[in-house]
């Protein structure tokens, strides 16, 4: 009885405030990687020389420094050159900068992937490069890109829970201060561990939801 | 003597050590239907591409309509190329579009065209090549066949000065080759200036105003059919033209 008291008057009240800041965290952080993804991808592909180094040269440091430096650095190193951002700032463009590296590579293998005769089409009806890539290659891209990015959405719903490292308390910092309070580390992990099933659930609901809707002829998944 | 429409100039095109295109001259009149024959290799898709400036060509010069083509200036080069249709071997339609926003796309963004004028457009042209009830149908629910009249479809809603063709029933089987043919003989009875590569011997010489021979890079010969088929000047170019009358069946 006194479990459940505790749970009604601490846990969930904390809990269910942690969730709020989490999913504050984890959409525009998305949706800012999805089209930081996106972006860099094109350039990647299609860049000029100089262009394409640049953003060859980002996915290597964001996709191979560690996400908990890239958010120390955001939070506790930009202040030495006066650069000052909230806790969820620095979390929210550490995460978004992170999951565009990552989105940027199957956004990428998706873009090499359409085939060359639908790029000489558009060129012999006259579309000039920035048209053809935006209105025939990625929208084709995006099609076969959207498993890949999908597997790189639900990797960024469970390392949200690293901004807690920088201040930002969310879900499992919550969790964290609870549990260090009343020892019961094992419950209130397991209900934070639910929670974040609960949330990659819902998320891949929505992504199969997404893949349904954008379905079409010719782009299904090939069942032998 | 008139203007010709289309002019070709000594274009030459390297790949590494090899020349596949060793300046190539034609001059295109206005209505013309201007038939490439010749074995794989021989440059023929090669020239076609270079025309529209898929290929760089390394050197040579094009004049359209009298004005010569700046491809160099890439204003200049998207505006030609809206004026040149072209139709490839395999189609390459775009896969994400049905029937009917592939003919509609390049007259919204590339003429800059009102979507609903687009519309009635597009619709117009489906219907001109017979594919009215399949327009909501995407590429891979289209036959061969009718994947290459949509894309004439989508060509000629560009209004095009001339048309390319490269091997256009070449990828078809043979109880679709007919209806592809049918809606080019009926473009080069509206007066539509056309080159076009082809194995098809007999529709070719029923239809062009001349026909080109090359190989290994260049035109061997040209004259009419008559005179191609017949009594060509060329001793390969008679070697070429009796092997392929044996394949494709008699020249008409």
């Amino acid at each position: 009885m006194e479990e459940w008291l505790y749970i009604q008057t601490e846990v969930y009240p904390a809990l269910a405030k942690g969730f709020w800041v989490s999913l504050q965290l984890i959409i525009p952080s998305a949706t800012l990687g999805l089209f930081i993804g996106i972006m860099v991808g094109v350039l990647r592909v299609y860049g000029s020389r100089p262009v394409m180094a640049a953003a060859n040269t980002y996915v290597v440091l964001f996709r191979g420094i560690p996400l908990v430096v890239q958010l120390f650095i955001w939070y506790f190193g930009l202040p030495y050159i006066k650069i000052y951002l909230s806790p969820f700032v620095a979390a929210v463009l550490g995460f978004a900068l992170c999951s565009g590296a990552y989105h940027s590579e199957y956004i990428r293998g998706a873009l090499l992937s359409i085939k060359r005769g639908q790029m000489l089409a558009a060129q012999s009806l006259g579309f000039n490069k920035v048209q053809m890539i935006f209105s025939i290659i990625l929208p084709q891209a995006i099609r076969r890109a959207l498993p890949g990015c999908g597997n790189e959405i639900i990797y960024l719903i469970k390392y949200s829970s690293l901004a807690y490292m920088i201040t930002c308390i969310e879900l499992t910092g919550q969790g964290k201060i609870l549990a260090s309070n009343s020892f019961k580390y094992t419950e209130i992990f397991l209900i934070i561990g639910a929670c974040y099933l609960a949330m990659t659930s819902v998320a891949s609901l929505v992504l199969g939801l997404v893949e349904d809707r954008l379905r079409l002829p010719g782009f299904e998944h090939q069942r032998i | 003597m008139e203007t010709p429409i289309l002019r070709i100039e000594n274009v030459s095109k390297r790949y590494g050590k090899k020349d596949v295109l060793k300046g190539a001259s034609l001059d295109v009149n206005k209505g013309d239907l201007k038939i490439l024959i010749g074995p794989s290799g021989a440059g023929k898709s090669t020239l076609l591409q270079c025309i529209n400036f898929l290929v760089r060509p390394d050197e040579g010069r094009i004049w359209l309509e009298g004005q010569e083509v700046h491809y160099a200036h890439k204003r200049d080069l998207y505006a030609y190329r809206q004026k040149v249709g072209m139709i490839f071997q395999d189609f390459n339609l775009f896969d994400h579009l049905s029937a009917l926003e592939n003919v509609k796309i390049g007259m919204i963004k590339v003429r800059g065209m009102a979507k609903a004028d687009a519309q009635e457009r597009a619709v117009m042209e489906l219907e001109r090549v017979g594919l009215k009830e399949h327009m909501q149908k995407y590429p891979a629910q289209l036959s061969g066949g009718q994947k290459q009249r949509v894309s004439i479809a989508r060509a000629l809603a560009m209004d095009p000065r001339v048309m390319l063709l490269d091997e256009p029933t070449s990828a078809l089987d043979p109880e679709l080759i007919g209806e592809v043919h049918s809606v080019i003989r009926d473009l080069g009875a509206g007066g539509m200036t056309m080159i076009m590569a082809t194995h098809q011997i007999g529709f070719a010489s029923s239809l062009a105003s001349e026909i080109v021979f090359m190989e290994d890079g260049q035109i061997l010969e040209k004259g009419t059919p008559d005179k191609i088929f017949n009594q060509a000047e060329c001793a390969r170019t008679r070697e070429f033209c009796s092997k392929i009358t044996e394949l494709y069946g008699e020249t008409r």
